[in-house]
């Protein structure tokens, strides 16, 4: 996994991609214990095709094709994983992506989602495997309640959060 | 639920915290080695049921 760091860094070094940050299960297992998932999400700022709004992923794939990744759907694979590169698709995950902190791997940098954005984009996205996932951040002890909140009302999830308390969390 | 439960569901707990608490690297080696057994596990699967329990997630349920 360090080694997809390492080639992250040199993809930001080289300017194919801009500012990025692990996400997704991934970046959970900074904060949890391990959970398994078959993929890596990274979320990064994607330069814009000169005189449009599409995002700009050939550069993305020329430069890893050069270094003998193989594409496999809307992955890539490297090092024997897929990875997947997302745009931040919503002012949170925005938000997740500017404020992502620097993790040390062995000796690798690497800039990762912090607990607290991570657990608001999963209930933001909602979905069963989000909130055992927030289930898991509150038990751990790993969200700063202060911290959490303020996103929380910044994206408009107060409502949300209050609803996911009365149907999981213990009072 | 009842008093033993609890007691495995705190135990639970418990170890998930003593796990999050391992360096970021080991907890890595330790994906690393679940992907592996999973795709060991996946290449031995057995047959599948005579009789499957069908159905099809509704959009956005996973």
């Amino acid at each position: 996994m360090e080694k997809i760091f390492a080639l992250l860094n040199q993809m930001e070094a080289d300017g194919v991609i801009g500012r990025y940050a692990i996400g997704g299960a991934v970046g959970s297992i900074f904060w949890l214990e391990p959970i398994t998932t078959k993929d890596v999400d990274v979320f990064v700022m994607l330069p814009t095709i000169p005189g449009g709004l599409l995002l700009a992923l050939g550069p993305i794939y020329d430069y890893l094709l050069a270094r003998g990744c193989a594409p496999q759907g809307q992955f890539i694979v490297i090092e024997g994983w897929a990875v997947e590169f997302l745009p931040p698709g919503t002012p949170l995950v925005e938000e997740a992506l500017l404020r992502a902190v620097e993790r040390d791997v062995n000796g690798v940098a690497t800039r990762v989602f912090t607990a607290e954005h991570l657990a608001a984009i999963c209930l933001e996205v909602g979905r069963p495997k989000d909130h055992d996932r927030i289930i898991r951040f509150v038990e751990a002890g790993a969200l700063d309640a202060a911290v959490f909140e303020d996103i929380l009302q910044r994206h408009h999830l107060l409502e949300r959060w209050t609803k996911f308390q009365q149907a999981y969390l213990e009072p | 639920m009842n008093d033993l439960s609890r007691q495995f569901a705190a135990r639970k707990v418990e170890r998930r915290r003593q796990l999050a608490a391992l360096p970021v690297g080991e907890k890595l080696r330790m994906l690393e080695d679940m992907v592996a057994m999973a795709r060991a596990i996946s290449a031995t699967r057995p047959a599948g049921p005579a009789r499957p329990v069908l159905g099809k997630a509704k959009p956005g349920a996973r």
